[in-house]
């Protein structure tokens, strides 16, 4: 089904067509992933939040307008159903710590990547999220603010203001940035 | 340890496909999961959901009245306590009287704020008390490079005229001003 277009699997899925379902999970599984461990930060919860998403997404397809793009609104579905977990999750656990195996030893550029890293799965979610859909997901500005419902300066905002607290969260750590 | 070219985002990039990477193998199946699920899956036959509907669009005349004033209640009440604790303002950059000046003709515009380094993006609000459509604000900056954009009722601008150079950054402008020691 590799060659098969999006459209005519979404309209098989529309159809109670399971196995045209199960190829869109393939196709989009790790992007939805990206976005339920943006939120929720936690690898299991993630995996169940990233299932769930298709689960709900599937139930809510005949909602979906075929003029949008579909990975956009499948973000959104995520989004809710992660942030639906972490309430009832509360309070958020720490971030996982990065850290090597024997400071000691470790090469410079492995304690950074270790640091940028624990700096930026430290930030708050409202900053983190967006971070994700644009570095990793590649999303537009738009496509962020369509997603998380919100304006698109907000995002902008969000973004520089997610970027200037890697930067504090750095320099707290002791890592010396060059200025902007 | 040094953070040696901070607009090379590429280890922002990096942190966030390391850790996704890292978990990936969790996903292994997923489809076949989601399948299986989806399959032992019939909502319209449970129980638990009927009732809810029933709850959530009752059928008596009564129970909807009921429904409608509670709901306006609720809002009212939210809408007091939101009001209460949520705008409370919050500590600004220093303001002066001599500083730099950041002003913008925006006529109509409701609401008109600066977003910049200099504020972590946080937004500052700019004023116009004499309605003439030039909006501004004075912040004490220490010398230094800053970027920053306007917000005009939500929407950003990130072309100032007043600014001395633009960078595109993240698919749009902001502005820079360098404010040397005695200039404003």
């Amino acid at each position: 089904m590799g060659g098969v277009g999006e459209l005519e699997l979404i309209q098989r899925s529309l159809e109670g067509d399971l196995e045209a379902w199960g190829e869109i999970v393939v196709r989009y599984k790790r992007m939805v992933f990206g976005a339920a461990l943006a939120v929720l930060r936690n690898w299991a919860d993630a995996e169940d939040a990233t299932q769930e998403a298709f689960i709900r997404a599937y139930e809510k397809l005949h909602y979906y307008d075929l003029s949008r793009k579909f990975s956009t609104w499948l973000l959104t579905v995520t989004i809710n159903v992660a942030k639906n977990m972490l309430r009832k999750r509360r309070p958020d656990p720490e971030p996982r710590t990065f850290h090597t195996d024997d400071p000691a030893t470790v090469v410079e550029r492995e304690e950074l990547r270790n640091a940028v890293k624990q700096a930026v799965w430290s930030l708050p979610e409202s900053y983190r999220l967006p971070l994700v859909l644009y570095y990793w997901e590649g999303l537009s500005v738009e496509e962020i603010a369509r997603a998380m419902r919100l304006k698109p300066a907000t995002v902008k905002t969000r973004l520089f203001r997610g970027r200037a607290l890697v930067k504090s969260k750095l320099l707290e750590m002791g890592v010396t940035v060059d200025a902007v | 340890m040094r953070f040696e070219n901070w607009r090379d985002e590429e280890l922002i990039r990096q942190a966030i496909a390391d850790e996704i990477a890292a978990a990936e193998h969790r996903l292994e199946g997923l489809e076949k999961r989601v399948m299986k699920a989806l399959a032992t899956r019939d909502p319209s036959r449970s129980p638990w959901r009927r009732w809810l509907r029933s709850l959530i669009a009752p059928r008596s005349p009564a129970l909807r009245l009921g429904y409608a004033l509670a709901g306006a209640l609720l809002f009212l009440g939210l809408g007091l306590l939101i009001g209460r604790f949520a705008f409370a303002p919050e500590p600004l950059p220093a303001l002066a009287q001599e500083g730099t000046v950041f002003a913008l003709a925006a006529p109509g515009a409701h609401k008109v704020e600066v977003v910049g380094d200099f504020s972590a993006w946080k937004p500052i609000p700019l004023a116009d008390p004499d309605g003439d459509g030039v909006w501004t604000l004075i912040l004490k900056l220490p010398p230094g490079r800053y970027e920053y954009a306007f917000l005009v009722d939500g929407r950003w601008v990130g072309q100032d005229p007043n600014a001395d150079e633009y960078v595109r950054t993240m698919g749009d402008y902001t502005s820079v001003r360098y404010i040397g020691g005695d200039s404003t």
